[in-house]
């Protein structure tokens, strides 16, 4: 019979399975309603005792009532065991639930047991634990997950909105600052992604990193001058005036304005598109004010004859920049190997980056697009002078 | 309140299963509104001075103690700045008060390689008999002192507070019993040597009232503090395993249950980590040895989260932040930051408050703290009752005082948020050693339930607030241990 059924189910678990049994957890194990469960378990405990039949089974109860302590009348709810049970009925003034807590075989020292017992239960269904409860509430909702589109929103109003019930501070910083680091990530790894398509293109390269340089010029202001001066240390004074000669001159261009707004926080999103798709569009002017800044042969010779020798230049520079990165003490390090796995890689969607990531980004783009091209003016020179040396 | 109800079908689970057993919905918040906008803090800057604090402070309550001297002493008294005194002349000033004490923490004291001090360890009272007081306004200070009459009140004898006849405390001399950074008006005069002679003072008494519109029928609301996870003792888990079913409507017989359904909302007020969570230890350990070990709070958050989330399926949870909670320092505490806990805040009935909490439930303003004011107040003046210091501060007219003096505040210039500009109903502090409560009434009729949660690891106990008939009453949990009582 179907009412039998969980005098046996309590039985195997009491006395095969040894379990500590509280009504919780049988509540959660058979799928009842919490009262149902400990009115089985007082069931049990009847016809079991009934029975005598020699297994010893110890209960523990739930006792709750008035109590007089303190000179307040206290509202106090304990489990006790059943040798203490008519002990506490007594201590409290007014009786207000009595019901079977646990059973189990072995005499429990403390309560530890029961607490384990109703943990575990509880965090194998921590997704629906109110499920047999006697109380339902009805705000108790989960709240709309936040879907991708609140990501990239540009307005650090969209998320305050979107959490209505959220009492997290209105202080400016919060929700970004926790969509932040995902989204560092793929800010970084988009720039990366975006950097390398641009590679594959070696002028709209060019000019990407110059553009995106710009705006980190612009927007770090104390970050780029850092790594300047340290590839400074690097590269020699020569071709770090030639950096600043072309990254300064190459602010007032039109193409960095539109990229400039890539800086402020308020569009990150755009920005990368527009600085994705500007570098497609205007390679060629950018080329051509390229060759027009140009004051070194070198750097011309390298715009010119940047295709033919791109592929050499490719696996050179792979060769170089990793040798390079030994000397570098800066986070470029992590810059060059990217690009170059990077290459077949076509522009990703356009990253998010958040205020701190813009700054990442556009830093190490900065020292990348400076790198390469001091790079490979170095590389030029260098491998002048090895072909020099071969042909000597 | 619980059991009366309950009473009747108290053995009903005693018996085999019977029909399918009821499940009762949880009383829905008829009204809540978030009234603790002064606490959030958007955008910080700590490049300004303290000092500003001070001065807002006592422009804003200037007005009102103004109008209490004149209540209180005459109309016809003379007001006086501090710079406007004359010897002898029998007039009332209203300013700053600032306790001098040579106990006091300080960190000049400490770096100072002259004196060559080891740091203070840190005492539960730092008054002393030689403790001195002034009176600061915008531009002086000067020494307060009292008559033959004021040192009986030193000791605590004769003087009256305000309104109500309340426990008895001195204001100048050495027993002071109140706090530096109130603002006071005294009633004396000057004397030749430079001193000011009280004879009689007064503070800002009970704000003015709200209107009340609480609710007809039995509606509680949970207070509860102190949960203190990440503890190295086990002993308050079982105990914070019953709270949460009781509020849930596992436990307890059907009447408990019913009467469980009436909870509306519950508050839990500070320190929900233990304060063994905040030990630095691995700051003196070396960096091989230390660098798997992660922060106890991590697990202690974990801990949090399923509690909360167990809770938040069932009834709308206020968690306010406490002193040993990752949070901010300064008051006021900001909140928690909703991704350390995502189970829980996947429910609308989470919501993560600040520090001094202010919300209006069902009709019934609530106020209150994690308790960080009101120990710093018993650590420097001389009462050692928390509901006492609780109502002092009520009357006082502002939440905590001793900010930022002794305790730290954020560096609010415009104004300052922690001034008491209009009564709550229910006033709570958390983290008091026991539980006590008390009905103020206010002589413009104000009702106001003082609340002193007590720490919830300590002392298993929580308070269940009745919004009908602003009552309070502890609710205890208890489980068997190793020794058999309690």
């Amino acid at each position: 019979m179907a009412d039998e059924l969980y005098l046996e189910n309590i039985d195997e678990f009491v006395t095969d399975q040894n379990r500590v049994v509280t009504y919780k957890w049988l509540s959660f194990t058979l799928g009842v309603h919490v009262n149902q469960a400990k009115q089985m378990l007082y069931d049990y405990v009847e016809r079991k005792r009934k029975e005598s039949s020699g297994a010893q089974l110890h209960v523990t109860y739930l006792v709750a009532g008035n109590l007089l302590q303190n000179g307040h009348v206290c509202h106090k709810v304990a489990v006790v065991r059943e040798d203490k049970l008519e002990a506490m009925k007594s201590k409290l003034s007014t009786i207000a639930s009595v019901h079977v807590y646990s059973i189990q075989k072995a005499l429990l020292k403390d309560s530890s047991p029961l607490y384990n017992t109703d943990y575990d239960i509880v965090k194998t269904n921590l997704q629906h634990c109110s499920k047999f409860s006697a109380i339902r509430c009805a705000a108790a909702v989960p709240r709309p997950p936040p879907d991708a589109p609140r990501a990239p929103a540009p307005a650090q109003g969209a998320p305050r909105h979107r959490d209505p019930d959220a009492a997290s501070t209105i202080n400016g910083h919060g929700p970004p600052a926790a969509r932040a680091p995902p989204q560092q990530h793929r800010g970084i790894m988009g720039m990366f992604a975006a950097k390398a398509a641009a590679k594959a293109q070696d002028t709209p390269k060019e000019t990407k990193a110059e553009a995106k340089e710009a705006p980190g010029v612009s927007a770090a202001s104390s970050k780029p001058p850092t790594k300047n001066n340290i590839m400074n240390n690097f590269f020699g004074k020569a071709a770090m005036n030639k950096l600043k000669a072309n990254s300064v001159p190459e602010q007032p261009k039109e193409e960095k304005e539109v990229v400039k707004p890539s800086v402020t926080v308020a569009e990150p999103e755009s920005s990368p598109n527009t600085v994705a798709e500007k570098p497609g569009k205007k390679t060629e002017s950018a080329r051509i004010q390229q060759k027009d800044k140009k004051s070194k042969t070198k750097r011309a010779n390298r715009s010119d004859d940047e295709e033919e020798r791109d592929p050499e230049n490719a696996k050179k520079k792979r060769k170089r920049i990793k040798q390079l990165q030994s000397d570098s003490s800066d986070e470029e390090a992590d810059v060059p190997p990217s690009p170059t796995p990077e290459e077949e890689r076509p522009p990703s969607p356009p990253p998010e980056p958040a205020l701190k990531t813009e700054l990442e980004p556009a830093c190490t783009e900065v020292s990348a697009g400076g790198r390469k091209r001091k790079r490979k003016r170095v590389l030029k020179s260098k491998m002048f002078i090895d072909e020099e040396e071969g042909c000597m | 309140m619980f059991s009366e109800r309950a009473a009747p079908t108290a053995q009903g689970l005693l018996a085999p299963p019977a029909a399918e057993p009821p499940t009762f919905p949880r009383v829905a918040v008829a009204g809540y509104s978030d009234c603790s906008q002064p606490f959030q803090l958007g955008e910080r800057s700590f490049s300004r001075q303290y000092a500003h604090i001070y001065a807002v402070r006592l422009a804003a309550m200037r007005p009102g103690l103004e109008r209490r001297a004149r209540s209180r002493w005459g109309n016809d008294i003379a007001l006086r700045r501090l710079s406007e005194l004359q010897a002898g002349e029998k007039c009332c000033v209203v300013g700053t008060l600032f306790k001098s004490m040579q106990l006091q923490p300080s960190i000049l004291q400490e770096i100072s390689e002259e004196h060559n001090l080891v740091p203070q360890p840190p005492l539960p009272k730092y008054i002393q008999p030689a403790d001195e007081l002034f009176l600061e306004d915008e531009l002086q200070r000067i020494k307060l002192e009292g008559a033959i009459d004021v040192q009986r009140l030193v000791t605590g004898k004769g003087q009256r507070w305000l309104c109500g006849g309340t426990t008895p405390r001195a204001l100048a001399g050495a027993d002071a019993g109140c706090a530096a950074g109130t603002i006071v008006a005294v009633y004396g005069c000057e004397q030749d040597d430079g001193l000011f002679l009280v004879e009689d003072h007064c503070f800002a008494d009970l704000p003015p009232p709200l209107p009340w519109s609480g609710p007809s029928s039995d509606r509680f609301v949970l207070l509860a503090s102190g949960l203190g996870l990440g503890s190295v003792s086990g002993e308050a888990l079982l105990s914070t395993q019953l709270l949460v079913d009781v509020v849930t409507g596992q436990l307890g017989a059907e009447g408990e249950q019913s009467c469980a359904a009436h909870i509306t909302r519950v508050i839990l007020a500070g320190n929900l980590l233990s304060q063994n969570t905040q030990s630095r230890d691995t700051i003196n350990k070396a960096k091989y040895l230390t660098k798997k070990t992660q922060a106890a709070s991590v697990e202690a958050v974990k801990m949090l989260d399923e509690i909360l989330l167990q809770l938040c399926t069932s009834v709308p949870v206020d968690v306010m932040p406490g002193e040993f909670d990752p949070t901010n320092y300064t008051l006021p505490q900001q909140p928690l930051h909703r991704c350390m806990l995502p189970l829980a805040s996947a429910y609308a009935t989470l919501r993560l408050v600040t520090n001094p909490y202010q919300a209006s439930l069902d009709g019934v303003r609530f106020l209150g703290t994690s308790g960080q004011n009101i120990s710093d107040i018993f650590k420097y003046s001389s009462m050692d009752d928390y509901l006492e210091i609780l109502e002092w501060t009520l009357l006082a007219g502002h939440i905590s005082p001793t900010a930022p003096d002794t305790l730290g505040c954020y560096p609010f210039y415009k104004s300052d948020p922690f001034i008491l500009t209009e009564c709550p109903h229910v006033y709570f502090c958390g983290n008091a050693p026991h539980f006590q409560s008390k009905l103020l009434q206010g002589k413009e009729g104000q009702r106001v339930l003082l609340v002193a949660v007590p720490d919830f690891s300590a002392t298993q106990t929580a308070c269940l607030v009745n919004l009908r008939d602003l009552t309070c009453q502890p609710i205890a949990f208890s489980s068997f241990g190793a020794d058999s009582e309690d």
